[in-house]
């Protein structure tokens, strides 16, 4: 059964950022890596990773594991991301509420599910699956989506609080995609978080995305907006102390950069969690 | 619609495989007025495209940059849909394509498959398990009939064309030659966590390849030939194949 952990502020570490990371070791409480870039033998994002993990704890966040395919579950990725496991020792496994595969072939992207009494009971018999194979909960995060399918009779939300609860598992709340799904299929974001049990999540995910006009595309390439800021707080409020993660995969600035995002991260939260001031009288 | 209906038609319409027609599309996906059914899911079709043109440019950075964006946008299109991802990592889309790029060569520039094949290498040394190097004070102790055990992050590419010149010159960007047709071996190592290659001789190719065969170091030393010079080429070259990190075992004669 998922319980959260207390890890505190941590940044997604990428390619660009390995050798500073190691030279300077920024003040950062943990990592985050994507799982598939590291399930290879050999070569110098393992032995990155290994070092890394000596003093900072790394989750693994994977993009493949395409938990709600009808496809079944690939024997090859799950007996790398097992492998990876039992090497790294992660503080925690997380992938996303989406497929991405179909009779074998890949699409590489989030895609998202129809939210259905069907889908639930083939995702949740799929991360009851997992969770067995590896020996301990996975955590799975909400995607951005751009549809939503005629045949959902379930909120997002709704759909992955009785994820939880049927398998056991933990939500990865990525505050900018909830934002950005709310703006593009038109549901209040505040209403997504009163409908999550804050028992279920695990961890919060916080990234930029880009206006498109008449859409929001999560682009996870600019410093978190001001109105994910805001939801940001809302979600603190409504959940506690969350380990937070500041995502940026393309445009990839300074490692100080995306360093500085998790500290603000970490002020914001120390100012909504801290105690109300009394005043003397 | 059941899930796998669903998946099924989602996944066609991402790929290209089945149009993007509004009649379809809205017995599964809802839209608005601002943004209908079939513009949202345009931006998940126009998505993965991009991404594995992407993921295939991070892997060809050479190939990429001489074919120019568009080039290689339009190559990348066109290999995909031949051959779509069937690997959880995206990072493993361009393993035939070098072997596109035979069967469909560029009249112009039949070297482009040697260039591809060469970086795909590189690619996969940049990967590969690593092994502890032996040092050639091994080779010093061995006898002739020892044979020689490889790192398994050694690759060995033998092109139709000179793909390392053509590789070279784009990097660093001057105007490549003309492909002049002649087969060239290439090895391809780690040196630390840097990938590097070279040419390798004919005589040093054929050496290595019998090598990698489990030939003894006698007959490796036989592809250098008779000559006065002979016996110091095979000592020097195969004492680098030691510096360089190729070897990692010496496995002598047994008694008999």
């Amino acid at each position: 059964m998922f319980q959260r952990l207390d890890l505190g502020h941590g940044i997604g570490l990428r390619a660009k950022h390995f050798a500073r990371f190691l030279e300077e070791r920024p003040p950062v409480d943990w990592v985050e890596v994507v799982t598939e870039n590291f399930m290879a033998d050999g070569g110098r994002p393992i032995a990155v990773l290994e070092k890394v993990r000596r003093d900072t704890p790394v989750v693994l966040h994977g993009v493949s594991l395409s938990i709600g395919s009808v496809d079944p579950i690939s024997g090859t990725y799950l007996d790398d991301l097992e492998r990876l496991v039992r090497r790294i020792e992660p503080a925690m496994v997380t992938d996303h509420l989406c497929w991405g595969s179909h009779r074998g072939r890949y699409v590489h992207d989030l895609l998202p599910l129809p939210y259905t009494e069907e889908s639930l009971a083939h995702v949740a018999g799929r991360v009851a699956a997992v969770q067995d194979r590896l020996g301990r909960p996975i955590l799975l995060e909400n995607p951005s989506s751009y549809v939503a399918f005629r045949d959902s009779t379930l909120a997002e939300w709704e759909f992955l609080s009785e994820l939880c609860a049927r398998a056991g598992c933990g939500i990865l709340l990525d505050v900018n995609n909830v934002f950005v799904s709310a703006r593009n299929l038109g549901f209040d974001p505040i209403s997504y978080l009163d409908g999550v049990d804050p028992e279920h999540v695990g961890q919060f995910h916080l990234a930029g995305h880009a206006d498109k006009g008449r859409y929001l595309l999560d682009t996870h390439d600019a410093p978190v907006p001001l109105a994910v800021w805001d939801l940001y707080r809302e979600a603190l409020r409504r959940f506690g102390r969350v380990p937070s993660l500041v995502e940026w995969d393309d445009h990839i600035p300074p490692l100080e950069e995306v360093v500085a995002e998790s500290r603000r991260a970490a002020a914001i939260e120390a100012e909504e969690l801290a105690p109300a001031l009394r005043r003397a009288s | 619609m059941t899930l796998a209906e669903t998946q099924a038609l989602f996944h066609g319409l991402v790929t290209g495989e089945i149009p993007l027609e509004p009649p379809v599309l809205e017995q599964c996906f809802t839209g608005t007025t601002e943004l209908p059914a079939i513009d949202r899911v345009a931006i998940y079709r126009n998505m993965y495209a991009s991404r594995l043109v992407e993921a295939l440019r991070e892997t060809f950075l050479n190939l990429a940059r001489f074919l120019g964006e568009e080039r290689f946008a339009a190559l990348g299109a066109a290999y995909v849909a031949e051959h779509p991802s069937e690997h959880h990592d995206v990072g493993c889309i361009g393993r035939r394509l070098a072997g596109f790029l035979r069967a469909h060569p560029d009249p112009e520039r039949p070297d482009l498959a040697d260039l591809a094949e060469l970086e795909w290498a590189r690619n996969e040394v940049f990967f590969a398990p690593g092994s502890a190097a032996v040092g050639d004070e091994a080779l010093a102790e061995a006898g002739a009939k020892a044979r020689l055990a490889f790192a398994p992050s050694l690759r060995v590419v033998v092109t139709a064309h000179d793909a390392a010149a053509v590789w070279k010159r784009i990097g660093a960007g001057e105007p490549v030659d003309p492909p002049a047709a002649g087969v060239s071996s290439v090895s391809v190592w780690r040196r630390g966590f840097d990938v590097v290659h070279c040419a390798l001789s004919v005589e040093e190719a054929s050496a290595l390849r019998a090598a990698r065969e489990g030939e003894t170091l006698e007959v490796i030393c036989e592809f250098f030939g008779a000559g006065p010079d002979a016996a110091a080429e095979a000592h020097a070259a195969i004492s680098s194949w030691f510096a360089e990190g190729w070897i990692s075992g010496v496995h002598r004669e047994r008694a008999g």
